[in-house]
């Protein structure tokens, strides 16, 4: 025993090496940062930082768009992935590739793309206006919708291939079998897809949410200054305020957030077996 | 002409000096300076390379955010790095309360009288000298408004077309000051300013912290008036649009950048041939030639064509009220917090 897990310590050792370096130690000395107060250790600064109704309401947005766009991502992921795993070998690349295209784009022109889009003198209003719709262009840009658009267009192709990928693990004899026995559309997915796809609803869920919550670029172009999140707000505290201590507590309540997120979407979809 | 008079003037004058000082070259000495980001490249040319050809010396920059720069010379106090620094004049009092920076002996500075009288002691016991400022003021949309007084930001026509700038940003204390000033209060901490601006805050399409983010902005049609820093002025007004800086019968409000050196500096006198060489006509001209800084030295002169990017002229001058930035600096934290609770969405 102990003469396979010596090598086997050797080979984990040069990532663990690089995690420690470059991942572990940077966190906790974010964390210790978060955590000191005035006059040594403290919980002072999450305090302060709750007081604030500003950050309150800043924090419950960031965990309703969060919700919202997961949620939105979970439901157009599985439509979009089971069309997908149903095509032919030939045609599910060519649809996983024209999927993956837009994270090839820098996520920068993709948000730009939407200023366009949705803007006053944008594709839609004059479209609107057009057809008669509307008469005056119609703010759409820095509203939560719109932020909420960009998100869900940046993230949902991830959901998507986890989806794909955990769909075409599926067993294909499992749906047949089950509306053979006499289960309608909505039980065979309840009961047959979602519970055998829950790994990939997992990580796809963690990545659209966690995603989500810590965009920077989508938030701060689409929402401007009247849609606040956290991650425009840490900006905020440390370029314009100088406040590293304010800036480490919220990183430490984003990275707090994936945690929570990755274990409610698990017993959540645990609960459904 | 006048430009290509010094263009050529002071490349000379340079290289001359650069020759006498060659001749008692002392052992290459080390100037740590802390500016802005901006326009580093023009800087170097115009002022860093003439002066190091001048001095014999070799400027180390720090280009940055001026919070982030003032959060060094703090986290360096008593052993500083840096022996000159660029801040805005309100930070350079926070500076001086810090007890971060000396008085400069101005009787060394050869170019001191030239400077116009408000940029000589723009804080108070000679802890900083201003080299250059900047208005204030509202740029709009000719063809759709017209501004003629700061009240007009609250008129019903700019509801959801009007821009302002954040608190945080530099130029928010210059807005509650106007806007206190426009609508008849006189708290030194603008609270009547403060509670206009929560009045207009639902037809504010954004309260902006980067100027850049007004360019586009007033391209997409989403703004026809903003509040905005002269030296945003010349990327607005590239975009063709018919765009114009207004002038209200308020005036403008406007800010100044001051020179301070660091307390325990090892080259104050080289800061101090620095500071002087910076506030020198031919070189506030060039930089003023080149739409980078707008001369805090009064005999400097710009063409017309440069003038119309910067804070230049007479009138102009006169136009604007400065925010004392001892008010600035006393009232800050305040005003953020209030803003926090009264205009954040």
């Amino acid at each position: 025993m102990s003469s396979s897990s010596r090598p086997v310590a050797g080979l984990i050792a040069p990532a663990f090496c690089f995690l420690l370096i470059c991942f572990i130690v940077p966190v906790l000395l974010l964390l210790s940062t978060s955590l000191q107060g005035h006059a040594g250790w403290s919980f002072e600064n999450f305090g302060t930082f709750f007081q604030s109704t500003l950050n309150r309401r800043v924090l419950w947005t960031t965990i309703r768009l969060g919700v919202l766009v997961t949620l939105s991502s979970v439901v157009l992921g599985y439509i979009a992935a089971l069309s997908i795993v149903d095509l032919s070998a030939g045609n599910r690349g060519r649809v996983l590739g024209l999927t993956m295209l837009p994270l090839m784009i820098s996520p920068v022109a993709r948000t730009y793309a939407w200023l366009v889009l949705l803007g006053q003198a944008g594709v839609l209003n004059d479209f609107l206006q057009l057809l008669g719709v509307t008469q005056q262009p119609v703010r759409f840009l820095f509203t939560e919708t719109a932020v909420y658009l960009g998100l869900l267009q940046l993230f949902l192709p991830l959901m998507i291939l986890s989806l794909v990928s955990a769909l075409e693990n599926l067993p294909p004899d499992v749906v047949t079998a089950a509306r053979t026995l006499g289960a309608g559309w909505l039980t065979v997915f309840f009961k047959v897809i979602l519970p055998l796809t829950r790994e990939g609803l997992i990580i796809g869920g963690t990545l659209v949410f966690t995603g989500s919550i810590t965009a920077y670029i989508t938030p701060a172009v689409l929402g401007g200054s009247r849609v606040l999140m956290l991650e425009t707000l840490l900006y905020q505290r440390v370029h314009l305020g100088n406040d590293i201590k304010t800036a480490s507590v919220i990183a430490v309540i984003l990275v707090g957030l994936s945690f929570v997120a990755n274990y409610v979407i698990r017993k959540l979809s645990s609960r459904k077996t | 002409m006048k430009n290509i008079i010094t263009a050529t003037l002071v490349p000379t004058l340079a290289s001359t000096f650069a020759f006498l000082s060659l001749t008692t070259a002392a052992p290459a000495r080390d100037l740590s300076i802390s500016v802005y980001g901006a326009s580093q490249d023009a800087y170097r040319r115009l002022l860093y390379a003439p002066f190091e050809a001048k001095c014999g010396c070799k400027l180390i920059v720090e280009a940055g955010n001026s919070n982030e720069r003032l959060a060094k010379l703090e986290a360096r106090k008593g052993a500083p790095v840096i022996d000159l620094a660029i801040l805005p004049d309100y930070s350079a009092v926070y500076a001086a309360r810090k007890d971060l920076i000396d008085p400069i002996d101005v009787s060394q500075l050869s170019n001191y009288t030239k400077l116009y009288e408000f940029a000589r002691d723009p804080i108070g016991n000679h802890y900083g000298v201003g080299y250059t400022f900047y208005a204030t003021g509202i740029v709009y949309r000719t063809d759709k408004i017209s501004i003629s007084s700061w009240k007009d930001l609250w008129g019903p026509k700019l509801k959801d077309k009007l821009a302002l700038p954040d608190i945080s940003s530099s130029q928010g204390p210059m807005l509650l000051m106007m806007a206190e000033r426009a609508f008849g209060g006189s708290d030194p901490a603008f609270s009547t300013g403060m509670d206009k601006v929560a009045v207009v805050k639902g037809g504010v399409v954004s309260f902006y912290s980067a100027g850049t983010e007004l360019v586009q902005l007033f391209q997409q049609d989403e703004i026809w008036a903003a509040v905005t820093g002269r030296f945003n002025w010349p990327l607005i007004k590239r975009l063709k649009l018919p765009l114009a800086w207004a002038s209200p019968s308020e005036g403008d409000s406007g800010g100044m950048n001051v020179m301070v050196v660091t307390k325990g500096s090892k080259n104050r006198d080289l800061a101090l041939q620095f500071m002087d060489f910076w506030l020198s006509t031919e070189v506030q001209e060039k930089l003023a030639a080149e739409r980078i800084d707008s001369p805090g030295n009064a005999a400097a002169q710009v063409a017309p064509e440069a003038a119309e990017n910067l804070t230049y002229g007479e009138d102009n001058v006169r136009r604007i009220h400065l925010v004392r930035p001892d008010i600035i600096d006393q009232q800050r934290a305040g005003w953020v917090n209030t803003w926090n609770e009264k205009i954040k969405p």
